[in-house]
């Protein structure tokens, strides 16, 4: 019998080995006009009261580090409606653009705009009726019980749940999106602030803005107030992650029940003080429909091996005496609002207090030791508007 | 006196234009009737005035019809018909019988050349010499098969005739030829088999068993892959069939032989992506591919997500490829079809072959379980390829902990139960699962099982019965422990089908019906651990049944016309139970104009769709070896697969015709011009087609399709169009062989009104996705010794379109992609080389036959896309990037051996 041959994988696979690393995962690029020749546009009209506002941006580069547009000034921008009314736009920041108030939307209108550049090249959105829209009837929280993995262990990561009862109103397709806000009053430590240096140990260096400064020739370094802290409060925003539009199915006899249209993250800096839940109720025509369809699809896709690409997102703004690549929507819609405040007290367990700190008598007294200053995390110690992202330190109006 | 003396002599004397027509006219004497000629001829000779010239041997066989009152001159005429024998009347009272000599030489060369070449003759002779037959033509039935397993040759090649004119058996291995009386040669051919000449004596009808066995070494004269190929001008319309021993020697990726990837050589066919799932014929869409597995449908036919083709080609047979020219007999599929049929096993002894490539290893048994009656045929196929994928370094990408497995197998018992009848089992199981960037492990199956009787009703009418039941499925396991579920997909399918093959005369008629029902899973989550915050979610069932009788005919008109033309008659019902969601009439179909709901009880038909399939393909030979070539097909579509990612995805859902989905329909135009040359060592080929495709679907920007209860609501239906030309030269014999084939073919799509709602691109047309322009395949088998081959292929074609994000913008507090309009961009072009060396087994018989393949894929490392995918960028927006697995140049060494 012959000898049978013989086969070593090890070798086989080595040589694989060597070889494989170079498969690879890339960028890929594709030849594709320049993102700032591209217009944005963004602006709506409601039935309350004006001005009303628009919003005229450059595209940006999908490879872009930083989301920031680049405004684009100078626009001759008109507001129509079918009447033949119509009334300027004003420029009241680069690239912010807002009426005077003369105009005011009416249910069952249609509106455009009419947008002219210093070179002439002129744009027109499609005109959008403004349908009725239903009430709100009721904000409904309800608690979940979640956890979430963080660095390979698992955290609680609770939510409320918010919900709301609406009336369909008088829309034929019943086209309605939700627009939520939560907000938040919350609170930073900048007074606390220390620098880190290297050849150094930390020394105390409170923000000016937080009001205090160091008393000289104290020893160990004490805090003085000189004036009122201007940024250790703030107000904390959640904004919706994709928009939320209805869903017929959820419709029952001539009612959306029980419509998701947010979460609140339970922490004790969500609810440092109380949450304040703001929904807005907005009738969409179809075209405004499927355009945040298309954002909504977008954003909530996967990015994976076998993620589906999104569509085109046009919108309603068309180019009329060029070939201008432009993006943007004009529309028209009637809104209903209503808020509902959510308490620490909503909350079925006791929430660890957010920022444990004495009164303002003693706080000289307690810093002195230092410990404060090596209690909190330095990262508190950020003004509150940088701590707290998209926060604003300007009130809510409705905030109570 | 020889032939060549009579035929001279003949000749000589007809110069003398000596015509009388005094004997032609005589009655002949009713006392011969029923007699031999010659005791007729002896008879006029006898008689003083009439002298006639002939040899015994040509005539002795000759009968006088009974009750004849013709004169001698038409009775001569009519006897002689078809015989090669004449005459010439030299003067009012001699008669010289006279024999064209080509076949005789013919036969001489074609015997005296395959003794030199020690090839096999047979003798045979069918009926008595001097049989009280008056035919001058026999009808000559038989079936050519496998030695060993007694397998059909499908296709096999029959030359005879004069002029050793080549016609082929028919899918199951029957022909028929009409055979001229006394002494022929049949000339047997099937690619990598060992060529059989038939050396007959005709002198009745008859019946042929023709036996052909497998080369045990291939021979330095090297033939492509396809057995179309080496017969350009003759083999019918857009079928190929392709051979697994040739497949073996090409260059492969990691050792691994593909089918799939042999079928993407071929002109007109292509695939959308490096190593991608499927293929694409003649812009037709994957799913648009019938492939059939022992008469069972496949709905998935790769493994490792696209890299390897789920079918190991130690286990089957033979493979037939339509893509023009679909007989009547399939159905169901737009596009192609695929015919896959495994292996009997051995009915003698037991063979083994075992083969180990770089991430496979696979087993092949086969043998009698009873000498001479049945066998079993087994195989088996499984991966150790984690290492691939582990091996993969990304900056964008973790897949340093993924894992690949995957297993084929397949087992076939045959039992000939009589002369008549065959019956075989035949199972096939593949599983596939992977884990890739991600906490999902993807999952699919196929599971197929069927029982297949072959009988044999007379000479002329054969029938194949089969009964079968496949499943396929996948799952989608979420491992993580928050959101751990199981997604799942199934199909279930029972086949029940019965083909017959009349074979009579000229006419080759197939007839028969099938019936499917389909079952489907459309969809379910549920969670895998207590603590997931899955919910319970299931689609409803679906069900359905598809239904065809089918009739057709080949029919050889003339020496020159072949003609099949057939008809298929399908029916498609979707049945309930069901919830059918209303929309408002004239809207869009979306959730806010749904109005509500029809319902239906189980087994109530929900829809039913008719079709009539029209199918013809014609072959005009303008020579002895070219042809012009037609035909048309319409074929009906009940089952589509519905995907709307970039890269073909285990996960892709299949929906029936139902209420709303109307069947796709594809109505195919084709013609082409074919020639074999230099004694069909070379051919060439150039073909035409068009392509009207109706009901097609796509999905809406932004479709969810997983888990959607209306998936109307997202999918439109629309037209589309695909045309181009194919051109192919190949060299089949010699020690260089090889093919070249260039295709310029488009594909679009038009979804939706213009500038209505719910169209795609506004209406217009688009590309399809699988649109590439230009495809280029070269191949080639350089036979350095009789042991080596140098092969190698390259392969070219235009990127795909895909659709991408352009720019990004700001609109309420987030950023936003803006993408293209749908499949306005195209990744780049690809290309590749590849090359191998292949070293087969030492020519001796009782060596071990092993083969060892030592390839190149990927020669230039060129860096082709496997899939374009996205992943979000710092603001937020999706970003494009291609995964290029096999960026690099990549050798493999396999090794295979028989014992």
């Amino acid at each position: 019998m012959d000898k049978k041959p013989t086969f070593s994988n090890g070798a086989l696979f080595g040589i694989a080995w060597a070889i494989i690393t170079s498969a690879c995962v890339e960028p890929i690029e594709f030849l594709v006009p320049p993102a700032d020749s591209q217009i944005v546009i963004e602006g709506m009209i409601s039935d309350e009261e004006g001005p009303y506002y628009i919003k005229a941006t450059k595209g940006i580069d999908i490879n872009a580090s930083s989301p920031k547009t680049t405004p684009i000034e100078n626009l001759m921008i008109t507001l129509y409606d079918d009447s033949g009314n119509s009334e300027e736009y004003v420029e009241f920041g680069p690239g912010e653009y807002r009426t005077n108030g003369l105009m005011k939307g009416t249910i069952g209108r249609s509106y455009h705009i009419k947008i002219e550049t210093p070179d002439n090249r002129i744009f027109e959105s499609i005109p959008d009726m403004l349908h009725p829209v239903g009430e709100i009837e009721e904000i409904k929280i309800e608690f979940e019980e979640r956890k979430e993995t963080k660095n390979g262990v698992l955290v609680p990561a609770d939510v409320f749940n918010i919900f709301v009862d609406a009336n369909v109103g008088e829309l034929d397709m019943g086209y309605t999106r939700w627009r939520y806000k939560g907000t938040f009053k919350a609170k930073t430590v900048p007074e606390l602030h220390m620098i880190t240096s290297a050849s150094y140990l930390p020394y105390k260096s409170p923000l000016p803005c937080s009001g205090y400064v160091m008393a000289a020739f104290v020893p160990g370094g004490r805090l003085l107030k000189v004036a009122d802290c201007t940024c250790c409060e703030c107000w904390g925003q959640h904004f919706e992650p994709v928009p939320q539009l209805s869903d017929v199915t959820l419709v029952s006899e001539g009612r959306f029940r029980n419509v998701k249209v947010g979460e609140v993250p339970i922490n004790n800096r969500t609810f440092y003080e109380k949450y304040l839940v703001e929904i807005e109720q907005m009738s969409l025509s179809r075209m405004a429909f499927e355009f945040f369809r298309l954002i909504r699809s977008q954003k909530l896709g996967a990015t994976s091996l076998f993620q589906p690409p999104s569509g085109e997102i046009q919108g309603n703004v068309r180019a009329i005496n060029n070939n201008s690549s432009i993006i943007g929507i004009f529309w028209a819609s009637s809104i209903k609002r209503r808020i509902k405040y959510i308490y620490p007290s909503d909350v079925p367990y006791l929430l660890t207090p957010w920022l444990i700190l004495p009164e303002n008598d003693s706080i000289k007294q307690f810093l002195y030791p230092d410990q404060a200053f090596y209690y909190y995390s330095q990262n508190v110690t950020r003004p509150c508007v940088e701590y707290f992202e998209n926060a604003t330190t300007v009130k809510p109006d409705v905030w109570e | 006196m020889t032939v060549r003396g009579v035929l001279v002599f003949v000749l000589c004397l007809g110069t003398l234009k000596v015509w009388s027509q005094g004997v032609l006219y005589e009655k002949m004497d009713e006392a011969y009737c029923g007699k031999p000629l010659l005791n007729y001829f002896k008879m006029l000779s006898d008689k003083e005035s009439v002298r006639v010239f002939y040899k015994n041997e040509w005539i002795d066989h000759i009968i006088i019809p009974e009750s004849n009152d013709a004169p001698l001159l038409e009775v001569l005429d009519q006897l002689f018909y078809a015989t090669g024998l004449s005459y010439v009347l030299m003067d009012q009272s001699t008669i010289v019988v006279i024999k064209d000599p080509t076949q005789t030489i013919n036969r001489k060369r074609l015997l005296e050349e395959a003794i030199s070449k020690s090839k096999k003759i047979e003798s045979l002779q069918i009926g008595r010499k001097g049989s009280t037959s008056n035919k001058q033509q026999y009808s000559i039935t038989g079936l050519i098969v496998d030695a060993k397993t007694r397998s059909p040759l499908s296709y096999a090649t029959i030359n005879s005739g004069e002029s050793m004119s080549s016609s082929s058996a028919n899918e199951k291995g029957y022909f028929e030829l009409m055979l001229t009386s006394g002494p022929n040669v049949l000339q047997i051919s099937y690619v990598d088999y060992e060529e059989k000449l038939l050396d007959i004596e005709v002198n009745d009808d008859g019946e042929l068993l023709i036996e052909l066995e497998e080369k045990s070494v291939i021979l330095d004269e090297v033939v492509i892959s396809a057995q179309s190929l080496l017969e350009m001008a003759t083999s019918k319309l857009g079928q190929i069939e392709l051979n697994m021993n040739e497949l073996k020697r090409a260059p492969t990726f990691l050792g691994e032989t593909d089918l799939v990837k042999q079928v993407q050589n071929l002109p007109g066919v292509t695939t959308v992506g490096e190593a991608a799932a499927g293929f694409n014929v003649r812009g037709g869409g994957v799913d648009q591919n019938l492939i059939l597995y022992d008469g069972l449908p496949v709905f998935n036919s790769s493994h490792l997500f696209g890299f390897f083709s789920a079918f190991n080609t130690d286990g089957i047979q033979n493979v037939s490829f339509y893509r023009g020219g679909i007989p009547a007999e399939y159905g169901g599929r737009t596009s192609s079809v695929m015919d896959i049929k495994t292996k009997n096993g051995d009915l003698e002894k037991w063979n083994y072959k075992a083969g180990i490539g770089m991430i496979t290893t696979n087993l092949m048994a086969d043998g009698p379980i009873r000498k001479g009656k049945s066998s079993l045929a087994a195989s088996f196929r499984s991966t150790y390829s984690n290492w691939l994928v582990n091996a993969v370094r990304t900056d964008y990408a973790d897949l340093s902990n993924s894992k690949v497995f995957f297993y084929d197998g397949s087992l076939k018992y045959s039992h000939i139960l009589n002369e008549k009848t065959n019956i075989s089992l035949s199972t096939y199981s593949s599983k596939d699962a992977f884990n890739l960037m991600g906490d999902s492990t993807y999952q699919w199956s196929n599971l197929l099982g069927s029982i297949k009787v072959n009988h044999t009703f007379s000479t002329y009418l054969s029938a194949e019965f089969t009964l079968g039941s496949s499943a396929y499925g996948y799952k989608v396991n979420n491992e993580d422990d928050l959101t751990a579920s199981e997604l799942a997909f199934k199909i279930n399918t029972t086949v029940l089908k019965a083909h017959f093959n009349l074979q009579k005369a000229s006419h080759n008629l197939a007839f028969g019906g099938q019936m499917i029902y389909y079952s489907l899973n459309p969809g379910s989550l549920e969670p895998t651990t207590a603590i997931s915050n899955v919910r319970n979610f299931a689609l409803n069932k679906q069900y359905a049944f598809e239904n065809a009788f089918y009739f057709s005919d080949e029919l050889q008109y003339s020496d020159q016309l072949f003609v099949e033309a057939g008809l298929r008659l399908p029916m498609f019902v979707a049945l309930g139970p069901a919830e059918i969601s209303t929309y408002s009439f004239g809207l869009p179909r979306e959730p806010s104009t749904m109005t509500g709901s029809l319902h239906y009880k189980p087994m109530q038909p929900i829809r039913a769709y008719f079709g009539l399939e029209p199918r013809i393909s014609a072959r005009y030979m303008t020579g002895r070896s070219s042809s012009l070539k037609f035909g048309y097909n319409r074929m009906y579509q009940y089952m589509h697969l519905v995907t709307n990612t970039t890269a073909v995805t285990p996960i892709d859902i299949w929906q029936p015709s139902g209420y709303y989905f109307e069947p796709q329909r594809a109505d195919q135009i084709s013609m082409g011009y074919f020639v074999d040359f230099k004694e069909k060592k070379y051919g060439a080929s150039v073909e035409l087609y068009y392509k009207h495709l109706h009901n097609i679907i796509d999905f809406k920007d932004g479709a969810n399709l997983v888990l959607n209860k209306n998936l109307e609501a997202d999918l439109l239906q629309g037209k589309g169009k695909a045309y181009g030309i194919e051109t192919s030269l190949s060299k089949n014999s010699g020690r260089l062989t090889g093919t070249t084939n260039y295709t310029y073919s488009r594909a679009f799509r038009t979804i939706g009104e213009i500038n209505a709602t719910g169209s795609i691109n506004g209406g217009l047309q688009y590309p399809a996705s699988f649109d590439q322009p230009h495809i280029m395949n070269i191949a080639w088998n350089y036979g350095l010794s009789k042991r080596y081959f140098f092969t190698g292929s390259f392969t070219y074609h235009t990127g795909r379109p895909v659709t991408i994000p352009l720019s990004a913008f700001s609109l309420e507090n987030t950023t936003v992609a803006y993408f293209s309009a749908r499949n306005q961009y195209r990744i780049p072009d690809y290309h590749r080389l590849d090359i191998a060396l292949v070293i087969e087994g030492n020519h001796k018989k009782k060596a071990n036959k092993g083969t060892w393949v030592f390839s190149i894929y990927n020669v230039y490392g060129r860096r082709n896309p496997y899939t374009i995918f996205f992943q979000n960028t710092a603001i937020g927006v999706p970003r494009p990037y291609q995964l290029s697995i096999i960026g690099t140049v990549f050798p493999s060494i396999s090794y295979n051996m028989k014992f």
